[in-house]
């Protein structure tokens, strides 16, 4: 199980950086997002399409990165907490079953 | 798949709004039944709430040589059904559109809809057909999740079809644009989002057996469980 799941996570981040790799190559490649390319395709569609309601508020980039990583470490933090708390339960089980053997 | 601020027009921001809000009214009515009648797995919500945070949070590389991020919904609805997604995929939306200018108030129906509602269902349809077909569960889960990832930007770009037909080629010929804008940068994406569901689904097979058989989601170590 652990082995297989070793195997699918290598296999995950060789995607990953296999994807820089490959998509460096491409000409003018800055991994711009595919939402803001999907916008500018709206302004190709209809070029005089304006939005009509605008960002209530919007970090300063650097402060938005720093919520970017915010809701990154707040996901691995309960993510990884539920993780771990299942294991050692379950190791604590197995620890019970042993010694009530 | 987030839809910027303001750039549905007025009238189909409003309509995917009146969509999106039955399903999240529901949806809270469902949590807060879980959460009273299987207190158990408040955990595991929690967990799957989690992954879909940190999974959309992370703008990963395509080969393209463009950026995207997978949408992480679809473990959740797997495990507790597609209703319960549409609360957690609201809360991660709203998170974005408030505080990282990502999507938007008057588009969080429309994103609402498409992460929050159809990639779960799909996911969790596609899981439900393929068990009945009994193919093997790791597989199963790993198209499941990869195909309502891709659903869900397949919807993406119905709406802004929708929104924006193409003066030329109409609804249909603005869809394949936008579907070609998205569809090669989200399918490298669509496989991590796959694998790592797999990888989770793994884990909770193996250590969360009691969650999984209250939530009658398929489990190896139920005999396990029963002996010790």
């Amino acid at each position: 199980m652990n082995v297989r799941n070793g195997g699918l996570l290598v296999l995950a981040v060789v995607l990953v950086v296999g994807s820089v790799l490959i998509g460096s190559r491409h000409e003018g490649a800055r991994f711009t997002g595919s939402d803001g390319q999907a916008m500018a395709a709206v302004a190709a569609i209809r070029p005089d399409y304006q939005p009509w309601f605008g960002l209530i508020w919007e970090p300063p980039p650097e402060i938005a990165s720093g919520l970017f990583a915010l809701q990154a470490a707040l996901g691995a933090g309960v993510l990884g907490y539920y993780l771990g708390f299942k294991r050692g339960q379950a190791r604590g089980r197995r620890n019970r079953a042993d010694a009530g053997d | 798949m987030h839809i910027a601020e303001g750039f549905l027009p007025p009238l189909h921001a409003a309509a995917w709004t009146a969509v999106a809000l039955p399903f999240v009214a529901v949806s809270a009515w469902r949590v807060n039944r879980l959460m009273r009648d299987q207190p158990q797995v408040k955990l595991l919500l929690a967990a799957s709430g989690a992954f879909a945070f940190v999974i959309s949070a992370l703008k990963l590389p395509s080969a393209t040589g463009s950026c995207s991020h997978a949408t992480g919904t679809g473990l959740g609805a797997i495990l507790f059904g597609p209703s319960v997604m549409a609360l957690l995929g609201t809360i991660v939306l709203a998170f974005q559109a408030l505080l990282l200018a990502h999507g938007g108030i008057t588009t969080l129906g429309a994103n609402v809809v498409s992460m929050a509602i159809v990639g779960p269902w799909v996911a969790y349809g596609l899981l439900r057909g393929a068990r009945r077909l009994n193919a093997p569960l790791a597989a199963s889960v790993f198209l499941a999740t990869m195909l309502g990832d891709l659903a869900t930007y397949a919807m993406t770009a119905g709406q802004l079809a929708l929104a924006f037909p193409d003066p030329a080629s109409g609804i249909a010929g603005s869809f394949v644009k936008f579907v070609g804008v998205f569809a090669p940068t989200q399918l490298p994406l669509a496989v991590i989002e796959g694998l790592l569901t797999v990888v989770i689904v793994n884990f909770l097979r193996e250590y969360s057996g009691d969650e999984l058989q209250i939530l009658k989601f398929p489990s190896q170590t139920v005999a396990v469980e029963a002996r010790s």
